[in-house]
């Protein structure tokens, strides 16, 4: 009898052992069960369910395992999905609750919040943290193309005229510089003047290349541009010109260029509108301009309002000039108006 | 050096080639001041050339210019070769010489007054005010005066060149050369045109006038040239030109075909 008496206890015992050291493990097996249930609610699509599942995980002071947090937050990112925001920050905030410093939590939290918030106001918020950076960017893209649109066309002019020369060297050097800035890419001439050159020990700063490189390439388009609008003036124009005395020079500058004006406005302006956006490409020489601040600011945030603002500059820069050179063109032309 | 019936431009051999084509072929030519000489020609026979040699656009191969009694327009380089004297020469005389083109070339960009004022304005660096009172002159001498301020684009062929004539005597030419002045024009516009021309031939402006208007030809020249092939084949007083004509079967070939 007392044989039989301790082999039960014995057993009892180790059942109750047995039990004891099963207790955890069996839990774990519930959680991983409704992680799986879960999982399988939302492989059917069905996200309420899945939310509903999930919401057993019990809570635990001690959540060793994660199993409360992955669970609430898993919760939550459904509920973001099912666009109930403030079901998802009450899910995130009971995550809070117990570990308020947790990254997760907090950064979706952000998010959530962000979200709550009409697409719109969050567009703004995004304006005006980029703006400050891509309306300096913007004022040194203006700079190039000013100083560009300055310099071009008197290097353009003087181009032409060197083209049309009867003095050789003169037009062989202009023929030259065209054949060499319109033959090669802008980038690779922004590249030679800014890392090429130093090898030869010419140093430029970011600014000056940028200027030279623009100013060249622009000044060879413009030339031929040019000198396609001087020849395209009736020769009886240079005629009549010298017939009164004038000398090559006056009759060049009085009578044959300003009548090229508003001939040449046009593919001027295609230029110059080609000029803004090609200013983007001294961002590759250590210039920040509106692309680059564009760029970096993509870069720092992920945030793609930063590349649609940027466009929009650009597209409210070359609207401008559009505009400014459709009136120039009038002006230019008022006497050709009957 | 000058005297009263010095010519005031004398041409002496002119020679003009383009590549193989000897466009004007020892041309010589005394005109005196006040004296209108009309040449007339086919097509192609060296006219416009010939002109324009005189007004230094064709730079000539052969033959010498003497105008007011200086030789002018050409220098000698130590090599002994003949080239055109320099651009300040060359510009000084064109001044003194006016010329009107069949098509007119008058400067579109700039208004009728602009267009007449440009040469003193430019050329003779007078003042605004001065060059304005000397274009106003010349535009009431064309009849134009009420025009002064529209742009050419606006004006008729007659209208036009009136204008190119009035530019031309802003300058004070001392000489006008006019190359087909009305060939551009329909005919109801050519009668207005030659009485400018003719007004200033009563003013005694010394004129070279290529043309075709025999009827202006016989009414206004003091002498009718007939040039064909870059040569001078006949000429003579209008009366004596159109009488004799006969005697040359080209010429009366030619005027049939004009008249
Ligand atoms: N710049 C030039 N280059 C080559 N040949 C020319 C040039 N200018 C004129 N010629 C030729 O010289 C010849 C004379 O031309 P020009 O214009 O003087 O004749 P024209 O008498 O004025 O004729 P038209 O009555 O048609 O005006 C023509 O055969 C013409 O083809
Ligand atoms: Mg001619």
């Amino acid at each position: 009898m007392k044989v039989l008496c301790g082999r039960v206890i014995r057993t009892i015992l180790l059942f109750s052992c047995l039990l004891f050291l099963l207790a955890p493990l069996s839990r774990a097996e519930d959680t991983d069960q409704i992680f799986q249930d879960a999982n399988d609610a939302m492989a059917r699509g069905d996200l309420p369910s899945a939310i509903t599942v999930l919401k057993k995980v019990p809570f635990s002071k001690s959540d060793d395992s994660g199993a409360f947090v992955r669970s609430r937050m898993q919760i939550a990112r459904l509920q973001f999905a099912l666009k109930d925001f403030s079901a998802a920050t009450a899910s995130t905030k009971e995550v809070l609750a117990v570990y308020p410093d947790n990254s997760e939590a907090l950064n979706f939290l952000a998010s959530v919040q962000k979200e709550q918030k009409p697409r719109y106001v969050v567009f703004w918020e995004d304006c005006l943290r980029f703006l400050p950076n891509l309306l300096k960017g913007a004022v040194m893209t203006i700079t190039l193309v000013f100083c560009t649109m300055l310099i071009s066309p008197l290097g353009g002019l003087l181009i032409a005229l060197g083209r049309i020369s009867r003095f050789k060297p003169f037009s062989t050097l202009c023929w030259f510089i065209i054949w060499l800035f319109r033959g090669t890419p802008l980038l690779l001439q922004l590249f030679f003047i800014y890392y090429g050159l130093p090898s030869l020990g010419i140093t430029f700063k970011p600014f000056t290349a940028a200027i030279l490189g623009l100013g060249l390439n622009y000044s060879a388009y413009l030339g031929e541009i040019i000198r396609g609008g001087i020849q395209s003036i009736e020769h009886g124009q240079m005629e009549a010109a010298k017939a009164i005395g004038m000398s090559y020079g006056q009759a060049m500058r009085r009578v044959i260029i300003p009548q090229t004006y508003k001939r040449l406005m046009p593919p001027i302006g295609n230029e110059f509108i080609a000029l803004i956006k090609d200013t983007a490409l001294v961002s590759t020489i250590a210039m920040v301009e509106l692309m680059r601040s564009a760029d970096q600011m993509f870069n720092a945030y992920f945030n793609v309002t930063a590349l649609i603002l940027a466009a929009i500059i650009y597209l409210v820069f070359t609207t401008f000039f559009t505009f400014i050179f459709e009136k120039i063109e009038h002006r230019a032309g008022i006497y050709e108006n009957r | 050096m000058k005297t009263a019936n010095q010519p005031l431009l004398s041409l002496k051999g002119i020679t003009k080639r383009f590549g193989a084509l000897t466009a004007v072929n020892g041309v010589d030519l005394d005109v005196c001041p006040g004296e209108i000489v009309v040449i007339i020609g086919p097509s192609g026979s060296g006219k416009s050339t010939l002109l324009r040699s005189v007004n230094f656009l064709e730079e000539i191969e052969e033959g010498t210019i003497t105008f007011e009694g200086n030789e002018v327009g050409y220098v000698k380089n130590k090599h002994g070769r003949r080239h055109l004297d320099t651009p300040q020469k060359i510009c000084a005389l064109r001044s003194e010489i006016g010329m009107v083109f069949q098509h007119f070339n008058l400067f579109p960009h700039m208004t009728v007054l602009g267009n007449v004022m440009e040469g003193p304005l430019t050329v003779q660096r007078k003042s605004q005010e001065e060059a304005r009172h000397i274009a106003l002159d010349m535009l009431a001498k064309v009849g134009l005066s009420e025009k002064r301020d529209v742009y050419p684009a606006t004006l008729s062929g007659g209208q036009k060149q009136r204008v190119a004539i009035a530019r031309a005597l802003a300058m004070r030419p001392k000489l006008m050369l006019f190359d087909e002045p009305t060939s551009a024009l329909d005919p109801e516009l050519i009668g207005e045109v030659f009485d400018t021309i003719r007004a200033l031939g009563k003013e005694g402006m010394t004129m070279i006038i290529v043309t075709h208007q025999m009827g202006f030809a016989k009414e206004m020249a003091d002498r009718v040239i007939f040039m064909e092939a870059g040569s001078f084949v006949a000429q003579g007083t209008p009366e004596d030109f159109f009488a004799n004509q006969m005697e040359h079967d080209r010429i009366q070939s030619f005027l049939s075909r004009i008249l």
